[in-house]
């Protein structure tokens, strides 16, 4: 049993209770109405206790009428696909869950009606059942591609539990140069520490990660390092979350500084989204600190900024993005987390950012300087 | 250095140099140019006798032009008018602005006698042949056969081979002109949008043409009123500018300021020469209304006008103005080919830019057209009920179509465009005084003025539209929701019984209920499209009451 969501054994049966609840309205000719959890960010509620977003109590709420007949009619073909996959145990991405609704409805010309014209519509089927049952698309047996979250470590040892019941050990410390890749399923994954690991680095370019490793950073350190690949999978999130819960070992974060990763990639890490509000628990390491890069390394360690560039539309955003955040995101706007909020200040008000590789610019003869850096502000406590 | 002689050249020397100045700045042109000349002429002296105008035009390829990539073209165009005098043929076909009509402030398609006259030397210069007509008179036993040439050098019109013919027509005058050009059957710049856009704002016309490889075609008057042409009004004032206003006295000779401002001029009268005497500022001597224009200086000239600019003055009078009407625009609407649904409107005459102007609207939705649900909407533009053809994103009646929100009317369009789908906007402006923006008279000036007053008419229209639009809509969406009743009520309810077990009867009951709930759906809009309808009925049962009134 999950601490977060639904136990997947429970899916099927609240499945059929809103099923009969349909038909029961239906045989009464009374209009059955069918309530979503809104997950926007005028819904997410964030208590620094907690440590990631919540949903609040509005919902989202669905009648049955003439429009809305054939969202319902796809919902429940769906959801009737996906309890068949519960029960046999079968797995399968979105875009295969696309195909096997066409195959579907391809054997049953009555079905016609229902076909999905592209993959966006079935997966906006997916999310709706999810939302109604609230529950992950995950317990639905519906997974994403594992990307990011390539881990090195020489004490960490994972041990998988099979659908099959056995159970297969990796010791991340005999698998060379090759990482440990993490599963959408962290929940049949049992980590230990072979010596004491002294912390946890998150570090959001998946190319330095490999550097840092390649230079040796885990041979001198007792530590998991993380590449994020940028704004983190569930497969990450899952991964972090499971290593702050079995392991207790301080983690950081170390990406860029501007206003994208700061609230795209680094916010999603501890404290979730508001896409994924039902998820969040267990999709959030709420522990993970911001290492930096901080406003105040640039000067101390004298490095390359530069301004936002006009035509970089994605930073543009994120600081449009930004002032939107300190006005309406509980999470920003938490006391505990000023800190943050006070770097996305700065950034407003400065239009400058750093990227995490001007670190290699401090000593550029000497390789291990960023990793020299990054143990030291860890040390001295300079993060936020 | 050898002094240049300095030497005067005729009107038509300057025309024949610049006849892409009236329309003859391509071989596309000119074939469309040349038909337009010679069908305003037919139509404008059918309607100034008071003849149902029945026309025949022909247009025929007789091989390769002797420019590049042009053909030899003939043209034919014949009328049942009241026929030319003989010795009026030169002067008609060959004499640059020796026109009946010139500068006289009515609706007439010509103005100023240029256009016939330079279709007459396209086909001189290109195949060094003039127009071949034949005419009669009611007066006449036999017709009068004439090729007429334009002497460029002295701009005066020479017959050749005149002769006395038999033709069994009581009177009418026929026109044939060979020249090169090349020939556009289709598209906005087309011969067959002429002929359909000429056939639409001339309800009272019958017209049988014939094009290149293809059969005769007739199309039947939907009237048989001859519109009747305003009497000329006066120009304005405030619409002249000095130089004009200095040429306008010389057509009175010797005659008193005062009594030349009165009779030469709209809405000057005793008590507005009375105030310009009075004013402080701008005064103008009352000696000065006493002179005889001729002996007027030019200063004094511009006293008068300067203070006739800064009096204020009634706006002209619109009784000058001549609309088709919305009941004659409505028969003749249905000509353009099978209508599913039509509006017209035609607006009450206005004051735009101080000259009279009205403005008539009429959009249909025509069946055969359905396909075309992507592409824009056909635009047919008309100017004192002549289809304008070129230049069409300068015009008033583009901007103003464009300025609307079709929109909200039910009509699909991309933002500040031309609105799409299988439909006809025809525009027509009406006016003693149109403001072309060359002389070719292909695009209406878009004051800001006019473009508003269309626009209203247009919007209007849309309104009208909407009606039929919405009606339409509405039976649209009822059918949609009874095929979403039928096609997902059964899915839907299997769906629900195989996650659930449930048993037969409860299925049943559930499949009922569901179509009772969607049922009252589409009760609820079959209620809507009975009042939409019911609306429909009511303005249509409107518009036939007010024409019948009319």
């Amino acid at each position: 049993m999950r601490k977060g969501g639904k136990s997947q054994s429970e899916i099927p049966i609240i499945s059929k209770q809103l099923c009969l609840r349909l038909l029961n309205d239906l045989e009464k000719a009374k209009r059955p109405v069918l309530y979503a959890t809104k997950t926007a960010l005028d819904n997410a509620v964030y208590n620094h206790k907690v440590g990631y977003l919540t949903p609040g109590g509005k919902k989202v709420a669905t009648e049955l009428n003439v429009s809305s007949v054939k969202k319902m009619s796809r919902a429940v073909f769906m959801l009737e696909i996906l309890l068949r996959n519960i029960d046999t145990g079968a797995v399968n991405t979105k875009r295969e869950l696309y195909y096997i609704s066409k195959g579907e409805i391809k054997g049953t010309p009555m079905l016609k009606p229902l076909d999905f014209g592209d993959q966006p519509e079935s997966d906006d089927t997916i999310d709706f059942i999810c939302e109604l049952l609230e529950c992950y698309r995950e317990e639905m047996n519906c997974y994403a591609n594992d990307r990011g979250g390539q881990t090195y470590s020489q004490q960490l040892v994972v041990t998988e539990t099979m659908p099959d019941g056995t159970t297969a050990t990796i010791d991340l410390s005999r698998l060379g140069t090759s990482p440990f890749q993490p599963k959408n399923r962290p929940q049949n994954l049992t980590l230990k520490a072979s010596k004491k690991i002294d912390f946890c680095l998150i570090v959001e370019s998946e190319g330095t990660a490999n550097t840092l490793v390649a230079n040796g950073f885990t041979k001198r350190h007792n530590c998991i390092l993380m590449g994020a690949q940028g704004v983190p999978s569930n497969a990450v999130r899952g991964w972090a979350k499971l290593i702050q819960d079995q392991l207790r070992v301080p983690m950081y974060f170390f990406g860029d500084l501007d206003a994208y990763t700061l609230q795209n990639i680094y916010r999603t890490l501890k404290a979730g989204s508001a896409a994924s509000l039902i998820r969040n628990q267990d999709y959030s390491a709420p522990e993970v600190r911001f290492l930096g890069v901080l406003p105040g390394d640039i000067k101390k360690y004298d490095l390359f900024d530069y301004p936002v560039r006009e035509n970089d539309a994605q930073e543009v955003r994120a600081l449009k993005k930004a002032d939107d955040a300190l006005k309406n995101d509980p999470f920003f706007q938490d006391k505990k987390n000023k800190g943050l909020s006070d770097i996305l200040h700065w950034l407003l008000k400065n239009k400058r950012r750093c990227e995490q590789q001007a670190f290699f610019s401090v000593d550029p003869k000497d390789p291990t300087m960023p990793e020299k850096i990054i143990v030291d502000k860890i040390k001295r406590g300079d993060f936020v | 250095m050898a002094e240049k002689k300095i030497s005067s050249s005729s009107t038509a020397e300057y025309f024949a140099k610049n006849l892409q100045q009236v329309g003859f700045s391509s071989p596309t042109k000119a074939v469309l140019t040349t038909l337009k000349e010679a069908v305003d002429n037919s139509l404008d002296a059918c309607e100034e006798h008071g003849i149902l105008p029945e026309l025949n035009v022909e247009i025929e390829k007789m091989g390769p032009g002797s420019i590049k990539n042009s053909e030899r073209i003939k043209v034919i165009v014949e009328d049942n008018g009241p026929g030319i005098d003989a010795d009026d043929l030169p002067k008609v076909y060959g004499e640059y602005l020796a026109s009946s009509k010139f500068g006289r402030g009515r609706c007439t398609r010509g103005q100023q006698g240029i256009g016939i006259s330079a279709a007459t030397t396209w086909a001189q210069l290109t195949c060094a042949h003039g127009a071949k007509v034949i005419s009669k008179t009611k007066a006449q036993r036999k017709a009068v056969s004439a090729l007429i040439e334009v002497d460029i050098k002295n701009n005066k019109g020479a017959v050749k081979k005149r002769e006395t013919i038999d033709w069994d027509r009581p009177h009418g005058t026929r026109v044939e002109f060979v020249f090169d050009g090349r020939i556009q059957i289709n598209g906005d710049a087309g011969l067959l949008s002429y002929l359909l856009g000429t056939s639409l704002v001339n309800p009272h016309v019958t017209l049988n043409y014939k094009l290149p490889d293809q059969e005769w075609v007739k199309i039947e008057r939907v009237s048989t009123t001859v519109p009747k042409i305003p009497d000329a009004i006066e120009p304005h004032p405030h619409t002249m500018k000095l130089g004009e206003f200095i040429a306008h006295s010389h057509l009175f000779g010797r005659t008193k300021v005062s009594a030349w401002l009165k009779r030469g001029f709209s809405r000057i009268t005793d008590s507005v020469i009375e105030e310009m005497s009075k004013r402080s500022e701008y005064k103008v001597p009352k000696s000065l209304f006493e002179k005889n224009a001729d002996q007027l200086t030019n200063a004094e000239f511009d006293q008068i006008f300067t203070a006739l600019q800064h009096i204020d003055l009634k706006a002209p009078s619109t009784s000058s103005v001549l609309s088709i009407g919305e009941e004659a625009m409505s028969k003749s609407i249905q000509r353009l080919g099978k209508v599913d649904f039509f509006s017209v409107v035609t607006r009450k005459p206005t004051i735009c830019d101080f000259k009279p102007v009205q403005v008539e609207v009429a959009i249909a939705r025509l069946e055969e057209r359905s396909g075309e649900g992507d592409s824009l909407a056909q635009v047919l533009r008309f100017a004192n009920r002549v289809p304008l053809q070129f230049d069409k994103s300068a015009c008033a009646i583009v901007h103003a179509i464009t300025s609307v929100n079709w929109r909200s009317y039910g009509l699909g369009q991309a933002k500040e465009s031309i609105p799409q789908g299988p439909y006809i906007f025809a525009v027509s402006v009406v006016s003693p005084f149109i403001k072309f923006k060359n002389a070719s008279k292909e695009t209406i000036d878009a004051s800001d003025e006019l473009v508003e007053e269309i626009r209203r008419a247009l919007m209007q229209a849309g309104q009208k539209l909407s009606r039929y639009i919405k009606a339409e809509h509405k039976a649209n969406e009822l059918e949609e929701k009874i095929r979403y009743i039928e096609q997902f009520g059964p899915i839907l309810v299997e769906g629900l019984a195989r996650i659930t077990n449930a048993k037969e009867d409860q299925k049943k009951r559930a499949q009922d209920g569901l179509m009772k709930i969607l049922g009252r759906d589409a009760n609820a809009t079959e209620k809507e499209l009975t009042e939409a309808n019911k609306k429909l009925e009511k303005h249509i049962a409107n518009e036939s009451a007010g024409e019948a009134n009319a």
